[in-house]
C-alpha cells in the first residue's frame, strides 16, 4: 500500500511534466492513474523487500550530492573526448579492462554502471555472471590498476553511499 | 536578432547530419550502423526541439519525445536481435 | 526587468550554441574514430550532453511553459536512456563477433568469453 502512495505521486510527476503544465489537478489525475499502470507491471517494482519514508528522506542529501559529483564528472568527460576528437592525428590505447567492483543490490550495480558510462573515458560493456566484476571500456587503458583505483575511490564510493 | 542564431544552429546540426548518414552507408560491420541511426536520431531531436522554439508550438516537442522513446526501443530491439538471434 | 530579460537571452544563446557545437563535435567522432566503441564513446557522452545543453537552453528562455516542461522532459529522457543504449549495442556487438581495433592494448572480456 506505502509502495502503491509512493510510486503514485512519482508517476502524478511525470504525468504532469509529459503534459507541460505543472499544476494541482494534473498531478491527482496522474495521480489517480497510476494504480492501474503499477498493478499490471507489479514484478518490475520489486514488491518484496520493504521500503519506509523515513529511509528515503534520509538518502536525499546523500543523493544531492551524488548527483552534484556526476555533473562535474559528465562535464570533465565532455572535454575529455572533444579534446581527443579534435587532435589532427589520433594517438589513443582503447582497451576492456575487468573492474571489481564491491556493490551488491540490482540498483545500486545498474546506478554504477550508468555513471561510468558517463564519465571521462569509460564505457560498460558487460557485468559478469556473479555481478562482482563490470567489464569496461577505456579510451585510454595503458594503466589498468590506476583507471580500476580511481573508479573504486572517486565514484564507487558516492553511489554506495546513495543507493544502499 | 535571435533568429539569426537559431537559423546558424539549425544549419549546423543539418550539416552534423552528413556523417551519420556516410557511417550508415560506409559503416563495416552492423552496430556501426546502429549507432549511426541512433545518433541521427538525437540530431533530428534537437533539431526539432530548436524549431519547436522557432515557432513557438509544443506539438514539434511532443514529436521529438516520441522519436527519442522510439529510437531507445528500436537500439535495444536490434541490440537483443544481434545479441540472442532472437528478440524475446 | 530589462537586466533578467539581457542574462536570461546571453545564458539561453551560451547554452545552445555550446549545445550544438557538441552534437557537432560528436558526429565527426562518429566519422574519425577507429572502431565500434571508441564511436559509442562520442555519441554517448558528446552527443547527449549537446543534447541536453540545448534543452536547458529553452528552458532557461521559457520557464515553466509547456515548451519548457517538454523540453526538459526529453532532455532528462536522453540523459537516462543513452547509456543503456550504448551498453546494449556495446554487448552485441562484442558477442556478435566484432574485434577491437588494432591500437587495443587489452581485452580481458574476451580472454573470459571466448567461444
Amino acid at each position: 500500500m506505502k509502495r502503491y502512495i509512493l510510486y503514485s505521486m512519482f508517476l502524478g510527476l511525470i504525468w504532469c511534466f509529459v503534459h507541460g503544465t505543472v499544476n494541482f489537478n494534473n498531478f491527482l489525475i496522474g495521480a489517480l492513474l497510476g494504480p492501474i499502470v503499477i498493478r499490471p507491471f507489479r514484478s518490475l517494482y520489486g514488491f518484496e523487500n520493504k521500503i519506509s519514508y523515513m529511509n528515503i528522506v534520509r538518502k536525499i542529501p546523500k543523493l544531492i550530492r551524488f548527483f552534484y559529483v556526476l555533473f562535474i564528472e559528465i562535464i570533465k568527460a565532455n572535454v575529455m573526448v572533444a579534446k581527443i576528437i579534435l587532435q589532427p592525428k589520433m594517438n589513443i590505447k582503447p582497451g576492456i579492462i575487468a573492474v571489481p567492483i564491491r556493490t551488491k543490490t540490482d540498483v545500486g550495480i545498474t546506478a554504477i554502471a550508468n555513471t561510468i558510462t558517463l564519465t571521462p573515458g569509460t564505457l560498460t560493456i558487460d557485468v559478469s555472471d556473479n555481478k562482482e566484476v563490470l567489464y569496461v571500456h577505456a579510451i585510454d587503458a595503458s594503466d589498468p590498476q590506476g583507471l580500476c583505483d580511481s573508479i573504486r575511490d572517486d565514484l564507487e564510493e558516492y553511489v554506495l553511499e546513495a543507493f544502499e | 536578432m535571435n533568429s539569426l542564431i537559431f537559423d546558424i544552429s539549425i544549419t549546423f546540426m543539418v550539416i552534423a547530419i552528413i556523417p551519420c548518414i556516410y557511417r550508415v552507408i560506409k559503416g563495416p560491420t552492423i552496430p556501426d550502423r546502429v549507432i549511426a541511426v541512433d545518433a541521427m536520431t538525437t540530431v533530428i531531436v534537437v533539431i526539432l526541439g530548436i524549431y519547436s522554439y522557432m515557432q513557438e508550438s509544443a506539438f514539434f516537442m511532443d514529436v521529438a519525445l516520441v522519436l527519442a522513446i522510439i529510437s531507445f526501443v528500436g537500439t535495444v530491439t536490434i541490440s537483443k536481435y544481434l545479441d540472442e538471434g532472437a528478440v524475446f | 526587468m530589462i537586466e533578467i530579460g539581457l542574462i536570461q537571452d546571453i545564458i539561453s544563446t551560451f547554452l545552445l550554441l555550446v549545445g550544438a557545437f557538441f552534437v557537432f563535435l560528436g558526429m565527426v567522432g562518429l566519422i574519425r574514430l577507429p572502431d565500434v566503441y571508441n564511436r559509442l564513446h562520442a555519441t554517448t557522452k558528446i552527443g547527449t550532453l549537446g543534447a541536453f545543453g540545448v534543452m536547458l537552453s529553452i528552458v532557461a528562455k521559457l520557464g515553466l511553459e509547456p515548451i519548457g516542461v517538454k523540453a526538459i522532459t526529453v532532455g532528462l529522457f536522453i540523459l537516462l536512456t543513452a547509456p543503456v543504449a550504448a551498453h546494449m549495442i556495446g554487448r552485441a556487438a562484442h558477442r556478435h563477433g566484432v574485434g577491437l581495433c588494432k591500437e587495443s592494448v587489452i581485452d580481458e572480456y574476451g580472454k573470459e568469453h571466448n567461444k
